[in-house]
Parts: structure tokens; sequence; C-alpha cells
């Protein structure tokens, strides 16, 4: 056997090879790539979808799959959250707790796969529901468990020797331990065998059953793991730790060579596909932001080039033949890429929550034109759907890009505190904008409009539109979004102290997804007839929930909620919505981008009680957070005069 | 038929006991006009779930159709915009699916790249092309023919049930007994057993994708339809809920094995369950915990004669008959 076949059993080469092309690709064109410390962040960042990765690794040898992984992340999130501070346990304890959680939601499919002989995949689809429903259920979606030891907090946040990133050699001691148990173990030999052929392993007297469950016992406790090492690196617990994670790690197994058939796969190819993939998106995130400030190309260009290096790599994790077209793709793309020399402007780093949403493209509109009018460059990154680990991934590129300012829309409050404060320490002016983090990581909030705010002018419009009495339904966003369970908290207190005859009979989720907002309320109004005012507070719940109250003929129904002036308009003048309630966004962007330039040239102090802000005129600021308004409402007479 | 299809019968079996509770404890979920509104609702899944069924059974898997679906969807919508009759633009679209996924099968059937790979590709490719074609934006004003494709707000669900209903019998009729069905059995049981009996797998392999993305640009504008405006960001999680209905109805994802009919059974289950929880009043926050619950139990429940059911079972009543 050469020692290519030895070491590489499934081309795994490929993927170094792909590695070092990303690698040399993007220290050419991203400054601040090729650094000890990105590397460092980078893995930082990898760890808990490393351990994933490297857990899915042999139940997908054995030709299995669990998908349930990323969802047990948040029961023992949540778990380890209610053992430290509901029932008052030790750390330690709390932390045995999850890991027992682990273990026992491991046992469930172990039990249903291995010994009643179910097919893996539905029995892990049913699992992936059971574990988050029940993280859910236990916090009802909206308790966040926070305010952890600093002492605990080292294990996700802290460097060892100043340098190694603390879970790190973590990490590395479960790989060791997962390589022995594949590569150097009676059982690992075992495992192949199962995955070539289970029948045949059977009659080669391999307990296959046992052998089978053991696999996944240990992903349902690895994931408890990684949702410990979660916790201490984002500082918190919430019932939708871990979303999605089941995908990225099946992806970096498959990538890594491992057949979804079974029977072949290796530690080292799962390493290296979450390696390659990982390179690829720290890497392209410097890149966009460097193509967009000095090369002034439109996105859709670093897209194109995007989609052919992945789309490469994606192809060489199929099979070796493409492996000269996926190495040729890379080189491609870097031939109509000229490494960037522009002299030194001041930059501005603006990030939403999600990119592709319109509220939040409407605000991109304001921050261009801010960012002209001050003739600054304004660098516009973010996730493309909400997720807190890639907004803290996104400013650590930006530190090693070493931009002048940075402004974030915060989606988790906590996870982004630490590194927005190593931002500032490195001389970095952080603003925060939409969505505050803690005050002391920041210099000033821009806020557009209070939770308190906007609670009192939704129950203010509810109870115009009812008379001061009747019963109304919320249709929120996803049952765990911060921004909403914190307006539905002030809601439900407003209720209390000022609009007693009001009642409030239930809160449905629509997962911002326009036509979920519509079935819902299509049910709603069957269940509750009752009910004659739907407010949602999420942005394509409106109209949806409108054209739901539309098609059921129900006049006496009205629809308020918040949400964006376009979408709406066809119901705002039809009269099935009566109200929108919204700040202007578009203003929002340039006040983001305004106050960060005056902060950046040293003429907003922290003192300030105002600033002069373009075309907006006089702003207040009160203790460091600038005032973009009381929110608006937009009804049939004003929103025609918006366009966003 | 209880030993040959025991996973329909599983299934049939839970949508029944649920069926059951609902009739006691809210009849009000019975009505004619919640029935058509739920089936209103799980179109796009049901539509999707059948072409679904056809890949899986040859022992692949698209997860793409939830991105397929937010094209479709939105090419209907700007080509009706700009003057296209609506029914051209609908049957464009269900074209601009096929064209999809013929793309998706050639890459799987005639290069040997894995699908899930092929499909994780596009699936990010044509949701992240469609991001930044419209920046998010829903297209809007559309002609006031394009809604209900023109018909009433009462003549389309039966339209649409009709149309569902002669594709569903013609698939479950069709997969069985025409020779082009039994070569799609014949590819996922063993493609080289097939070849060498002469059957073009590959060609087979190509079909089943080809006729999935056409499935999914149909009830794109099934859907679109419903709507006077059309969102970008539609479709996502679509292809998590199609598999689901297709496994929870029998089909195996190593090819081979699946009936259309389990798949309509596994739709029914699972579009079922979320509106009856709400009536009978579970809060929400419980509501995903359930479906897990359900779906394990429909499926544990055809584990019933394997003896280590067995031996649990009499272990449970022992502990019983000892406390």
């Amino acid at each position: 056997m050469s020692w290519r076949q030895r070491w590489f059993p499934n081309g795994e080469w490929v993927l170094l090879v792909v590695l070092a092309g990303e690698i040399l690709f993007f220290s050419a064109v991203a400054p601040g790539f090729f650094t000890l410390g990105n590397f460092f962040e980078m893995t930082r960042f990898s760890v808990e979808l490393g351990l994933l990765a490297v857990a899915l690794t042999p139940v997908i040898v054995a030709g299995g799959i669990d998908l349930s992984v990323g969802s047990m992340m948040g029961l023992a999130a949540v778990s380890f959250g209610a053992g430290y501070h509901a029932w008052h346990l030790a750390l330690p304890l709390a932390a045995a707790c999850a890991v027992l959680v682990g273990c026992a939601g491991g046992a469930l499919n172990a039990l249903l796969i291995a010994k009643l002989e179910l097919p893996a995949l539905i029995v892990t689809l049913g699992t992936f529901s059971l574990f988050r429903g029940v993280a859910e259920g236990m916090t009802q979606g909206a308790v966040n468990y926070t305010g952890f030891p600093s002492s605990f907090l080292f294990l996700g946040q802290g460097y060892l020797g100043g340098v190694i990133p603390t879970q790190l050699p973590v990490f590395g001691l479960i790989v060791a331990a997962y390589v022995v148990l594949l590569h150097r173990s009676v059982i690992g030999r075992a495992l192949y065998a199962i995955g070539f052929t289970a029948q045949g392993a059977r009659y080669a007297a391999i307990p296959v059953a046992r052998r089978i469950g053991l696999v996944y016992l240990l992903s349902g406790l690895v994931a408890s793991i990684a949702a410990i090492i979660y916790i201490a690196h984002l500082g918190q617990a919430r019932s939708d730790a871990g979303t999605g994670y089941e995908l990225d790690a099946i992806t970096a197994v498959v990538l890594g060579g491992t057949s979804v058939f079974g029977g072949r796969g290796t530690i080292w190819g799962t390493l290296l596909g979450l390696f390659a993939l990982a390179v690829l998106q720290t890497g392209l995130h410097g890149a966009r932001s460097v193509a967009e400030k000095e090369l002034q190309v439109k996105n859709s260009q670093v897209a194109v080039l995007c989609g052919a290096i992945l789309a490469g790599s994606l192809i060489v994790a199929g099979t070796n033949v493409w492996l000269l077209r996926a190495v040729g793709a890379g080189s491609r793309g870097s031939d109509g890429h000229p490494s960037p020399a522009a002299p030194r402007r001041t930059v501005i780093a603006v990030m939403p929550k999600a990119k592709g949403d319109p509220y939040f493209v409407s605000c991109r509109a304001g921050a261009e034109e801010a960012a002209r009018e001050l003739d600054v460059d304004l660098v516009w990154d973010g996730p493309t759907s909400l997720d807190a680990a890639k907004q803290n991934e996104l400013v650590e590129n930006w530190i090693t890009r070493k931009v002048d300012a940075i402004a974030v829309a915060v989606e988790n409050r906590a996870g982004i505190s630490t590194v927005l404060r190593k931002a500032r320490e490195r001389g970095i002016h952080v603003l925060t904008w939409d969505a505050d983090a803690e005050p002391d990581a920041r210099d000033f909030f821009v806020n557009q409009a209070t939770a308190e705010g906007i609670a009192n002018a939704l129950t203010g419009e509810a109870s115009r539109l009812l008379g001061g009495k009747g019963e109304f339904a919320i249709i929120t966003g996803a049952l765990s979004a911060a921004n909403q369970n914190e307006w539905i908290a002030f809601i439900k207190k407003r209720l209390e102290d000022t609009h007693v005859g009001l009642k409030l009979v239930t809160i449905r989720p629509s997962d911002d997804d326009r036509d979920k907002a519509f079935a819902e309320t299509q049910t709603l109004l069957k269940v509750y007839p009752s009910v004659k005012l739907m407010m949602a507070i999420s942005a394509p719940a409106v109209p949806g929930s409108a054209e739901a109250v539309r098609q059921a003929g129900r006049k006496d129904v009205s629809v308020i909620g918040l949400s964006l002036p376009n979408i709406n308009k066809p119901y705002v003048h039809d009269g099935v919505v009566q109200t929108v309630v919204l700040w202007n966004t578009r203003d929002l962007g340039y006040l983001a981008v305004y106050a960060s330039a005056l902060v950046t040239g040293n003429k907003l102090a922290p003192g300030a009680r105002a600033l002069q802000a373009g075309r907006l005129g006089q702003i207040e600021v009160r203790n460091r957070e600038i005032i973009l308004g009381a929110p608006m409402l937009f009804n049939r007479s004003n929103i025609d005069r918006f366009d966003f | 038929m209880v030993k040959t299809h025991r996973r329909e019968m599983s299934v049939a079996s839970a949508i029944t006991a649920l069926a059951l509770v609902l009739a006691v404890a809210a009849p009000g979920y019975f009505s004619g006009e919640n029935l058509g509104d739920l089936f209103m609702a799980s179109l796009p899944v049901l539509l999707v779930a059948i072409g679904m069924t056809l890949v899986v059974v040859t022992g692949e898997i698209d997860i793409s159709v939830g991105s397929t679906f937010a094209i479709c969807g939105v090419a209907a919508g700007i080509l009706s915009k700009s003057g296209v009759p609506v029914w051209l633009a609908s049957a464009a679209a269900c074209l601009l699916g096929a064209v999809f996924g013929s793309l998706n099968g050639a890459l799987v059937a005639y290069l040997g790249i894995p699908s899930i790979v092929v499909t994780l590709a596009t699936m990010t490719a044509l949701r992240d092309g469609l991001r930044w074609a419209t920046e998010g934006a829903w297209v809007q004003d559309l002609p006031p023919a394009f809604q209900w494709l023109g018909l009433t707000q009462t003549e389309f669900p039966f339209v649409a049930a009709i149309v569902t209903v002669m594709l569903t019998s013609a698939f479950a009729w069709g997969l069985g007994h025409v020779a082009a069905g039994r070569a799609i059995y014949a590819t996922g049981s063993n493609p080289r057993a097939a070849r060498l009996a002469g059957l073009n797998t590959s060609a087979v392999k190509w079909m089943v994708f080809t006729v999935l993305g056409a499935l999914t640009g149909l009830a794109a504008v099934l859907n679109a339809v419903r709507f006077n405006q059309i969102p970008s960001n539609a479709g996502i999680g679509l292809e998590m809920k199609v598999i689901a209905s297709v496994v929870v109805g029998g089909a195996s994802v190593a090819g081979g094995t699946g009936r259309v009919m389990g798949t309509v059974l596994g739709v029914v289950l699972l579009a079922a369950v979320g509106p009856a929880l709400t009536f009978l009043g579970v809060s929400a926050y419980w509501e995903r915990a359930i479906q897990g619950g359900i779906i394990l139990v429909a499926i544990a429940a055809e584990g019933i004669r394997h003896p280590a059911y067995r031996r649990l079972a009499s272990a449970a009543a022992s502990a019983r008959a000892q406390a």
C-alpha cells in the first residue's frame, strides 16, 4: 500500500491542496489574513462545529446519520443554564447535568436505531424536533441564561499563555480520542465493517447493535460538551443554541471524503473539510470587504468568485476526477482580482443583523448616503441570516483588518460584548445600532426606538382600535427571537398597568415566513372567533396575517404590527391593516454612519448632549445613547410618502 | 396488505388516533373551511414531496427544492408583471423549475457527483443568487389577474385540488404499473443489476430530478397565486418538511423502496399536527417537542412486531405488575 493510499484513502489530499490554495489566495487578497492571531481566532470559531463533525464521522462511517446534534446542543445548553441558575447547582454539577442530558438523548437515539432497528434518518429527524422543542418548552423560548462566572467564560473566551484559545486543547483531546476509537481500535474496524455491510458484519460476529448504539450515545455526549463550550464562548445559554449546526457539520464530514453510504471516511478528512470551509468563510469576508472598499465593485462580482470557489471545492469532495477543474476555478478567480493598493481613507464597518432582510437593505441605503456625503469608505457586511456566532467572527475579522470604526446591529448582547471590548482595546471606535451590546463594550448606541416605546405604541394602537376592551393575538417571529420577546414582555406589562380591558389570548410563531404567518392566522381566526385584532410583530408576518384576514372575509378583525411600509401598502389602502409601527430605517442607517464618522474624527465626546447629523439636523444624545426619535405610525394618510 | 404496507398502516393509525382526539376535543377542526385551508397550506409540500419520492426511490436526494421554489415563484411574478399572460408565466416557471432540476440531475447522473453535494451547492448558489438579484425586495404590484390565476377565491381551490389529485393518482399508479416507474425502483434497489438488465440508469436519475424540478415550479406557482405579492425568501426549510414527509411515509433514503401513497400519508400527518395542537389549545412553546414525539411514535409503532420491542413491553408490564 503506498503512503498516499495509507494516509488519504479517500483522496483527502485534494483538500490539502484546496486548503493551501485558499490560504495563499486570501493571504494575497485580504490584509491581516495570514497571521497567527487570525489562525487561532478561526480555530476558536470552528471548535463547536468541529466537535459535532468529529462525532458525526463514525456515525456516518457506520452507515447512519444523526440530525439531532444541533438540537441536542440547544437542549444541553438550556439544561446547563437551568441547572446553574434555576436549580442553583455548582458549575461542575450543572455541566454534569448537561452531559447527562446529552447522554440520555444519545441513548434515546441509540435505543430506537440500534435496538428497534428503525431508520436513523427518521429517528433523528424526530429527536431533532423533540430536543429543540423540549428546550423551547422549558424556557418558553424567552429565557436567556447569562451571568456566568468569568472563570467559566475563560473556557470559551480566554487564552492559554496569552495566545492559544482555551477550548483548543479540549478539542484536541476529543479529536485524539476519536482518532484512537475510529482508526486504532477494534471498535473502529467494526464500524467500517458495519458501514460496508451490516449483515456481513453480523456474520463476522460483530455485535452490530451495540457498536451502532455506542456511536449515537457518543454523539449525544459530544454535542453536550459542544454546548458547554458554546455557552462559555458566547456567554449565554438559550434554546436556539446550535441551530443549523447539524447541516454545517455534515457538510464538513462529507467534504472530508466520508461516504454518506458508510464504510469510508477518516477523522483527519473531516478536520480538513472543516478547515477548508472555515478558511473559505473567513477569507471571503476579508476579501469581500476589500473588494467593496477599494475596487468599488458590486457584490455580484465577488459573488461569482465565491460561487466558483465554493462549487469547485464541493465538487472536489464528490470525486477526485474533478480536482484539476476545482483548482482551476480557484486560480481563474484570482486572475480577475488584482490586489488593491489605495491611499488610506477612513473606513467605517457597519454590520446589520442579516444582510438579505429588507429592513436592513433599506438601512443600507441611508448608510451609503451618509458615506457619500462624508466621503468615507463604508464596509457593509453581516451574516446572511440571524447568526450570533457569525457576527463575532466578522468583528474579529475587522479587528484584524484595522478598520477605524465598527457599528454593529447586535444579535446577541452578551456574546458580542467581549469581542467589541477587544476592538476598543485595539483603538477601534465601537458603536452599536438597532440593538445594543453591554454599555461598557461600546462608545455610543444609536437607539432607533426603545423596546418600551415600541410596545407602548403597539398597545396604544390596539387599545384605540378595540375601543379599550377586547381580545387580541400576537404573531411573533421565531419563538426565541430576543427582540420580539422583549417587546412581548413590555406589551404584557403595559396590559397589566394601563390597558386592563385588553386580553392577549395567545402568541403564535411565524418564523419570519409570510406563508406561515398566513396559515397561523387562518387557524387562529377559527379557534378564537372572539379575537378582533391581530398584532404581528415580525416584518413578513403583517402582510401574511392581513391576507388571511382578508381571504376569510373577516371585516371585524383589524391587523396592526411592526413591519416595512412597502409590503403593507396594498393592505393599508384596503383597510385590512390599520397601522404599521416603525421608525425611518433609512434615517437609522444614515445616523449610524454619521455618528461613527463623528466619533472617529473625535467630534463627538462621551459627555455630549446633542450632535448635528447632516440632513437630520440636531439629534439628542442621552447617556451615550443617540436617540433617533419616537417610533413612527404609518397609516393610510402617510404610508405612500415612504419607499422602503 | 398489513405486512407489505406496514409503514403506511402505522402512519395511518397515528392519523386516525389524532383525528379521534380532535373529534372529541375540538370538532371545529373538521369544518369544511378548516380542511380546505389545511389542504391549500400543505399543497406545496405535497406536490414537491411526490417528486421527492421518485428521487429518494432512486437512492438520491435533493435539498435544493426550497431555493428552486423561491426562484420559480419570483420568476412567475416578474414575468406576469411585465405583461406576459398569467398562464404563460406559470408554465414558464414550471419550465424554469424543470431546468434547475435537470441541471442537478445531469450533475448527479452523468458526472457521478453525490446528489447531496450537488444539491447542497445549488441550494446555496440559487438562494444567494436570488438574494443578490432582488436585494430582499418582494415582487409587488402584480396584475389583478395574477391572484387566483384569474379565477375567484372560491373557484381556485377546486382547480388546485383537481390538478393535485390527478397528479397524485397518476404518479401513485404509474410508479407501480408503468415501465418507467418500475425502472425507478430497479435503479434504486440495485443500479448495477438494473444497468446489466439493459436499463439506462443515468437517464432514469436525470429524469426524476427533472420531474421534481417541474413539480417544484408548479408548487411555487400554485402557492404564489394565493397572494398578491411574492416574497423573495419563500421556501426556506421546505426541503426539510418535504424530506421528513417522504421518509415518515416509508421511503428509504437508501433507495428502492417507497410509495406515493405513503408520502401522501406522511404529508397529511405532518401538516395536520401543527394546527391540531392550536385547536387543542397547546402552547406554541411546546409544539415542536410534541411534533417530534408524534413522529417518533408514528414510526416506532412499526417496530411493534420487533423482538426487542416485545422485550421492552414485557419488561414494562412486569414493572407495572410489581408496582
